[in-house]
């Protein structure tokens, strides 16, 4: 078993349940402080993974630029909370793998973090983009889901508004929230639902119009300079 | 720029005001006590304020009204409470269920002004050289991406004007469709050149030998004995602060019942310490102030 994947079970069956367990005897508004610290613990074995790779330059120039391009997709479109920036994690998932997927959302997210300021939200941005990444890549790995537009761009809708949006959202719940019952959480979710269904509706066109034609535009650059391979092509 | 630059917290070294900025937001999760809220707040809006000068003050008064309106939307969705004010909607509006809003509400604002702080003192840079040790790979790729942004912020400007003269780009009153298709358009030609670009500054890297010897950062910056001295003084205020957190000084119960543990006795000494962790950038910066003061006018 590789190093990363026994960090990544002593995480999930150890750490992370002594975290909560600890932190259910903190005082206070601890819940945050613990859901940040959750989701750091959940980065940490991913990222053991990607350095333990020693990845070539190549590798990591397309891995900064996809993370660059998560930026870019709520910076370039000029429409409020209609950024595709879900769809981009998304091809990077499917066109590299769950693994550098999450890689290239958690940086994208902190990225861009540099530039909208950073806040108590950012462990948590950075946890669920790369999560997109993650499902995205798990749903496409080895031919289990078609990767036709249509397909690719239902997916990633369904991701988001069931996933990756009421996760961002539960961000927002254990910042502001004073109690957790449904009733004083439900307002939370429900503001969140419309944002969540904008944004998966940009992802679901953008892949439907260009998931194809940018998933060729990866694979390209992949054969053509030999990237992402084990050595480099030259 | 000029004021953060003169700021001399933000010289220490980057471990510092890391280790303030987590102690900061991180003690401050975990006290919902009225008295602490208020005094980090005091602190946070100084620090913010000296950092930001008048822009940080237009900051701090844009946060009043969403203070007000954390504040007075909290009874709306919890209703426990003693005294009831009023009823809205038929439900009980109560005087501690407004009380624990603002205590939210303050938090929230003083985190998020904390977090201005942090953005203000804990630069890329600095990120970079505290982590570069640990995550050399991650730390790259934060680099990257960072110098890459405004790379492509430059250039997509450039893809919408030569699509725009071309007449192919979205007119000024054009459909939303046909605005967010032609972004992605947009995008989808940025996503070839920066792909393409890529590759050469891979070889370029490969060339120059990545990966065959440890990373230098661009800080150069040593640990100094004042670094070590301030990290240990932080230390030592923190540990005494989680004590008293352990312990339950701090403990503030609003709904359904106010229970508010008073600040007296041994509580005090705790309180101080928190006062001194969180004033710790201020006094810096007055402090330097000061001594420019003297030195100048002793010419």
């Amino acid at each position: 078993m590789k190093k990363s994947q026994i960090v990544m079970f002593v995480m999930l069956l150890a750490v992370i349940p002594a975290t909560l367990l600890l932190g259910m005897r903190l005082p206070g508004r601890s819940y945050y402080l613990l859901s940040a610290v959750v989701a750091l613990e959940i980065l940490v074995p991913f990222f053991m993974a990607f350095e333990g790779r020693r990845p070539r330059p190549r590798e990591l120039v397309t891995v900064a630029v996809m993370a660059a391009l998560v930026t870019i997709a709520r910076v370039a479109v000029p429409l409020p909370s209609f950024k595709p920036t879900f769809a981009v994690i998304m091809l990077a998932g499917i066109a590299f793998g769950p693994e550098t997927g999450f890689i290239v959302g958690a940086l994208g997210a902190l990225g861009s973090d540099f530039f909208y300021g950073q806040g108590p939200f950012t462990p948590w941005q950075m946890m669920a983009y790369g999560m997109a990444g993650v499902l995205s890549g798990l749903g496409f790995a080895e031919g289990r889901l078609a990767r036709k537009n249509w397909v690719m761009g239902v997916y990633c809708f369904v991701c988001t508004v069931l996933f990756i949006g009421p996760l961002l959202d539960t961000s927002t719940v254990t910042i502001i929230a004073t109690k957790f019952t449904w009733e004083n959480m439900l307002p939370i979710y429900l503001s969140g639902f419309p944002v969540n269904v904008m944004q998966g509706l940009c992802s679901f066109i953008t892949l439907f119009f260009f998931g194809n034609a940018i998933l060729e535009k990866l694979e390209r650059v992949k054969t053509q300079y030999g990237m992402m391979e084990s050595e480099d092509g030259i | 720029m000029k004021k953060e630059e003169n700021d001399a917290f933000s010289q220490c070294h980057p471990a510092v005001g890391f280790f303030f900025f987590v102690g900061a937001i991180g003690l401050g999760a975990m006290i919902l006590h009225p008295l602490y809220i208020l005094a980090s707040g005091l602190f946070a809006v100084t620090y913010y304020c000296l950092l930001r000068g008048t822009r940080g003050l237009k900051t701090v008064a844009l946060s009043v009204p969403v203070f007000l309106l954390l504040t007075f939307a909290n009874p709306l969705v919890n209703h426990d409470g003693q005294r009831v004010l009023t009823y809205v909607f038929g439900r009980p509006y109560t005087y501690e269920a407004l009380v624990y809003g603002m205590a939210i509400a303050g938090m929230l604002i003083v985190m998020l002004l904390w977090a201005g702080c942090y953005n203000a003192v804990m630069t890329s840079d600095k990120f970079m050289t505290l982590f570069g040790g640990v995550i050399p790979t991650i730390s790259l790729l934060l680099l990257m991406v960072l110098r890459l942004v405004p790379n492509m912020i430059r250039k997509v400007a450039q893809l919408a004007g030569a699509r725009k003269c071309i007449g192919r780009g979205a007119a000024d009153n054009a459909t939303k469709k046909e605005k967010a298709l032609d972004s992605l358009n947009v995008l989808s030609a940025l996503m070839t050149w920066a792909l393409e670009g890529g590759v050469i500054t891979a070889d370029s890297m490969k060339a120059r030998g990545y990966g065959t010897e440890k990373r230098s950062s661009f800080r150069m910056q040593k640990m100094k004995s004042s670094d070590i001295i301030l990290l240990s003084v932080m230390a030592v205020l923190a540990a005494a602060i989680v004590r008293l957190i352990a312990g339950g000084g701090t403990a503030a119960d609003y709904t359904p019942i106010m229970r508010i543990t008073p600040v007296t006795g041994e509580h005090l000494a705790g309180f101080a310490a928190y006062c001194v962790f969180l004033s710790l950038p201020t006094v810096l910066y007055i402090k330097e102030a000061v001594q420019w003061r003297i030195s100048r006018s002793g010419i």
